[in-house]
């Protein structure tokens, strides 16, 4: 897959056409404020409570952030991403509440409108800034916060919205439901490769997401030539095959919490003890670390990354791969998401090493990585398209300084927008798959 | 000697030498900061001035003020001075005793109405005039009737100036200062616990000399003995600026002769010439003796907390109202943690009510 | 009463009361107020030691970040460092500390303490400076920040006025030094001060959270 298919071409026009001829809403600026602030209300916790009467507003977190090295703007300032919160938090909250009310504005419907843009579109949630902090504080948690505020005041951007109502309501994503992945599925197998679709019962469930039925084919595809080999016990099911979580990235609670147990309960269906997440890094923050807390209760199965799995693979032995270097030099991006927030940073390295490519480390990998500047479903808000563009000159000339031939990804959302940025800056070096890279080089 | 008799008249016939009276007038002009060519203009004043007649009185007091101006062992600028007044009425000093003194002391402030001297020492009780009396007069009558007709009032001693120790915490005789009593003459305050005798004697020389009071404080005290602090001219100030501090009485620093402003010396806001002048006819002075300075000139410098706990140490320490205040603080904490719990919580009903 | 009095006495016993009263006060309110147990699988159960690693390491930034931030970062530490040797190793100092809590320990002599003092303050007024231009900063910055760095800069100014014996008398110098330090316990709970102990829990929070996902924070 390279930026000039058709298929990406298309793709690209679709995000065009999002969001467009959304119904308005008609909810008063009051009850905005008002759900807002029940938002704000049952999400803050001690931990954050502490984080927020520890700032000391010293900026260095807008020296972490990707939108704020790109433009210089202060209003990309992390800290500044949910200044309303801190100040609900202040006049409701705090433990010196009745001191400080009174010296402290109220948060206002005008606030959560000119919050939208900078939680939506001048954040992606990457984390880089809750690493900055001198004190510790989880920044991204909190502007998190502020945006699920905002969601549930009714400002979601109209492209998010118009993919959560998708989710919500046809349990589809970008159109991609049971029908489209049935199609997909029998493609695979006549290239010949064995897909395990709705079995009754199954020890692995494998999910995919629309990203790849659409784009990305090769590496569902790839998934199951790897579990295969491995004489895995595995299905794709039907009814539950979607790792997307579009209540996560809008930051609308019930649709986070009806796509994640709608896998939950699908698994439990057909008694799988691993729930394998496809290459997307929201998906795997929304199962692995979220999906326990929205189901309720502990799961009853591993979750695994792709890349994870077959990491695991190797190093016990079931998976064999090729080694020997094929003479280009790759690097590696850390979907946010995946690293940072999610953990798996030294399993992608691991197999690249494993291959014996000639892989160079980016001046800012792992937990130190740039954001793609996409992340959190903002590439789809067109508006952002400009900032994100300047974001990506970061990525391009870290990528160039490596001397890699070749940027290699294990999320379908950061390969998306690295492959938008390439495409608009004219930039040639493909953006590829880890689990692609992984499944070309089986050995015999 | 004679009332009409000057001063110069009276040293002359008591064989003081020209030359020796020089010698006190240049000493005197050193004293009071005269430059030399005003020592001419102080041996001319003195030689013609008449010995003026000098009423102390004794309140309060523990008689160190009275000690320490008298105890020479050799004629002394101190005792030129003393002889040079004509000293009416002083009850350590005077042969005379009960209705005798007191006659006395009467006809001195009805024979010189207006042109007296009025030393007091000591302080004057006001809980109960009965606390003190001299001959069945309480000391606050007394103060009152002498005053009345005095040029001015010299304030001896720390507790004439400023209450002294009597006015200490709880001060249960009501003690209070000449100045809190008598607010219509002219007072020198010459404080000290005691004060050096010298600084007296030079208080008299410049009275004696222009007639007036010389210039004083804001606590009314001669500022050319009061003017600056022990600090600013203490020999061992050089220890002080580099940090180099005794700990106790007998260790290195202290055998060392390092600064004892950590064994509470109050030299930094102690305002006398002990520093310069010293004692004993210049032999040495507390600090020179490895003791701190107790401020003994200052007002209330007894309650000023130990006189070995450094100026830089807070008066105040309670753990128990620490503990409490962190208790206290806690507790409400806990509270408002509850209370924002329980808030949370209501909202969380809530929108589970209306969202089902 | 004199003022030195009042500010060794009532003012020192006020000031400490509120200071402790406070400070109990706003951790304790914050750490209790809830937190959801989070349900999802550690990928390891080393929280305590992470959180008490991070304590430690985020004063310790990694090259990609120090390298953006590190005026901010050399002189932030310098003069908080410096404030400290300043506070802790000045003799006085420590015959105050002595009389509060009934022990002293060694000084350090008198000009390496004037040097620390200067050095502190200056950083401290050109870091005032920073944050009143600095685009990022002016942004952020609210009147708590500026309180903040003015009663600390107050008594470093009054400290090293009384320490020279220059402006005026003795007592007056340090009763107002004494003050300024006090108003700064005053305010210590209000303001952003509190940093001095929120930073333990929330360094301590970053680690545990990061930790259990496998990610040194």
């Amino acid at each position: 897959m390279n930026a000039d298919n058709t298929a990406f071409r298309i793709f690209r026009e679709s995000l065009e056409r999002l969001g467009r001829d959304l119904p308005a809403d008609d909810l008063s600026d009051d009850e905005r404020v008002r759900r807002a602030k029940n938002t704000f209300l049952d999400k803050l916790d001690s931990h954050m409570a502490v984080d927020l009467e520890t700032c000391i507003h010293c900026g260095m977190c807008a020296e972490a952030c990707h939108y704020y090295e790109a433009t210089e703007d202060e209003k990309y300032s992390p800290v500044y991403k949910f200044e309303p919160l801190r100040r609900f938090y202040r006049r409701e909250l705090s433990p010196m509440r009745w001191l400080f009310r009174p010296f402290t504005k109220d948060v206002t419907a005008d606030d959560l409108e000119t919050w939208q843009e900078l939680v939506y579109e001048g954040c992606t949630g990457c984390g880089r800034c809750d690493m900055m902090c001198p004190m510790g504080i989880n920044i991204s948690t909190l502007i998190n916060v502020m945006r699920e505020g905002i969601a549930s005041a009714g400002l979601v951007p109209a492209e998010l919205r118009a993919l959560q109502i998708e989710q919500r309501e046809k349990n589809t994503v970008f159109g991609v439901g049971a029908v489209e992945l049935k199609e997909l599925v029998e493609k695979i197998r006549q290239q010949g490769t064995e897909i395990r679709l709705d079995r009754e019962q199954a020890e692995v469930l494998l999910l995919t997401t629309a990203a790849e039925v659409l784009l990305f084919p090769d590496a569902l595809a790839a998934s199951a030539k790897i579990l295969n080999r491995v004489g895995a016990d595995w299905t794709l099911l039907s009814k539950g095959f979607e790792a997307a979580n579009v209540g996560l990235v809008s930051g609308d609670e019930s649709t986070q919490k009806a796509a994640t147990t709608r896998i939950a309960e699908q698994a439990k269906a057909c008694g799988a003890a691993t729930v394998i997440l496809p290459e997307s890094g929201h998906a795997y923050q929304a199962m692995r670390w979220e999906g326990a807390n929205e189901v309720g209760e502990k799961l009853p199965f591993e979750v695994l990354a792709i890349s994870e799995f077959i990491a695991r693979e190797v190093s016990s032995g079931g998976l064999k791969l090729k080694t020997g270097a094929n003479g280009s030099a790759v690097t590696y991006h850390d979907p946010c998401r995946l690293g940072r927030h999610g953990g798996v940073i030294s399993e992608p390295r691991a197999l690249l090493k494993e291959l014996g490519l000639d892989f160079r480390e980016a001046d800012s990998n792992g937990r130190e990585n740039y954001c793609c500047g996409g992340g959190c479903g903002e590439y789809v808000i067109k508006r952002s398209a400009p900032l994100r563009q300047k974001a990506f000159e970061i990525k391009k000339r870290e990528f160039d300084e490596t001397g890699a031939d070749a940027v290699i990804t294990s999320c379908a959302n950061c390969r998306i927008n690295l492959m938008i940025g390439a495409q608009n800056a004219g930039w040639q070096k493909p953006v590829e798959s880890l689990v692609e890279t992984v499944a070309a080089r089986l050995a015999d | 000697m004679h009332k009409d008799q000057t001063l110069g008249e009276y040293l002359h016939a008591h064989g003081v030498s020209r030359r020796g009276f020089l010698k006190f007038c240049s000493a005197t002009a050193s004293l009071m900061a005269l430059p030399p060519s005003a020592i001419a203009q102080v041996a001319e004043a003195l030689a013609a001035a008449r010995r003026p007649s000098v009423i102390w009185l004794s309140f309060q007091e523990c008689t160190g003020c009275t000690e320490s101006l008298t105890r020479s062992h050799a004629p002394t600028v101190e005792s030129l001075i003393f002889d040079a007044i004509s000293l009416d009425y002083h009850h350590t000093l005077q042969a005379a005793a009960g209705e005798g003194a007191e006659a006395a002391r009467m006809a001195a402030m009805e024979e010189n109405e207006g042109s007296y001297l009025l030393v007091v020492d000591g302080s004057i009780p006001l809980a109960n005039p009965g606390y003190s009396t001299i001959a069945g007069i309480s000391n606050l009558d007394m103060l009152k009737e002498t005053a009345a007709n005095a040029a001015a009032v010299i304030a001896v001693g720390t507790c004439a100036a400023f209450g002294g120790l009597p006015h200490a915490n709880p001060n249960p005789t009501g003690a209070v200062s000449v100045s809190d009593i008598i607010t219509d003459k002219p007072i020198i305050n010459v404080s000290g616990c005691p004060p050096i005798p010298v600084v007296i004697t030079g208080v008299l020389a410049h009275f004696l000399t222009f007639g007036t009071i010389p210039e004083l404080d804001e606590l009314g005290r001669p500022a050319a003995f009061f003017g600056q602090n022990i600090h600013d001219r203490c020999y061992r100030r050089p220890f002080y600026e580099r940090g180099k501090f005794a700990h106790t009485f007998d260790d290195e620093g202290a055998r060392k002769g390092w600064c004892l402003y950590e064994l509470g010396c109050k030299g930094p806001t102690t305002y006398n010439a002990c520093a310069t002048l010293k004692w004993n006819e210049g032999t040495s002075y507390p600090i020179g003796s490895g003791h701190g300075c107790l401020g003994c000139s200052e007002p209330d410098f007894w309650d000023h907390g130990s006189f070995y706990t450094p100026i830089a140490a807070g008066l105040w320490g309670s753990r128990e109202a620490l503990i409490g205040a962190a208790a206290a603080g806690a507790a409400i904490g806990v509270g408002s943690a509850l209370a924002a719990r329980a808030r949370k919580k209501k909202t969380q009903a809530n929108e589970e009510a209306t969202s089902s | 009463m004199t003022l030195l009095d009042f500010a060794r006495g009532p003012a020192l016993q006020w000031s400490l009361i509120i200071l402790v009263f406070g400070v109990m006060w706003r951790i304790i309110g914050a750490l209790l107020i809830m937190a959801k147990k989070d349900l999802s699988k550690p990928r390891r159960k080393t929280m305590l030691r992470d959180g008490l690693k991070t304590i430690a390491t985020r004063s310790l930034p990694e090259h990609q970040f120090e390298k953006r931030i590190r005026f901010q970062h050399l002189s932030g530490y310098a003069w908080h460092i410096a404030l400290f040797i300043s506070v802790l190793f000045f003799a006085p100092h420590i015959m105050f500390f002595e009389s509060v809590l009934g022990f002293g320990w060694p000084h350090l002599p008198n000009p390496v303490i004037l040097g620390t003092a200067a050095v502190s303050l200056a950083i401290l007024l050109a870091l005032l400076i920073r944050r009143a231009s600095h685009p990022v900063q002016r942004l952020i910055s609210n009147v708590d920040d500026y309180i903040s760095i003015l009663v600390v800069i107050v008594p470093l100014i009054t400290g090293i006025l009384a320490f020279a014996h220059v402006g005026a008398r003795y007592e007056t110098l340090l009763a107002i030094h004494l003050l300024s330090v006090e108003a700064l316990f005053v305010w210590f709970p209000f303001g952003k001060l509190m940093h001095t102990a929120l930073t333990f829990p929330s360094r301590f929070d970053a680690g545990a959270s990061f930790g259990r996902k496998g990610v040194k924070a």
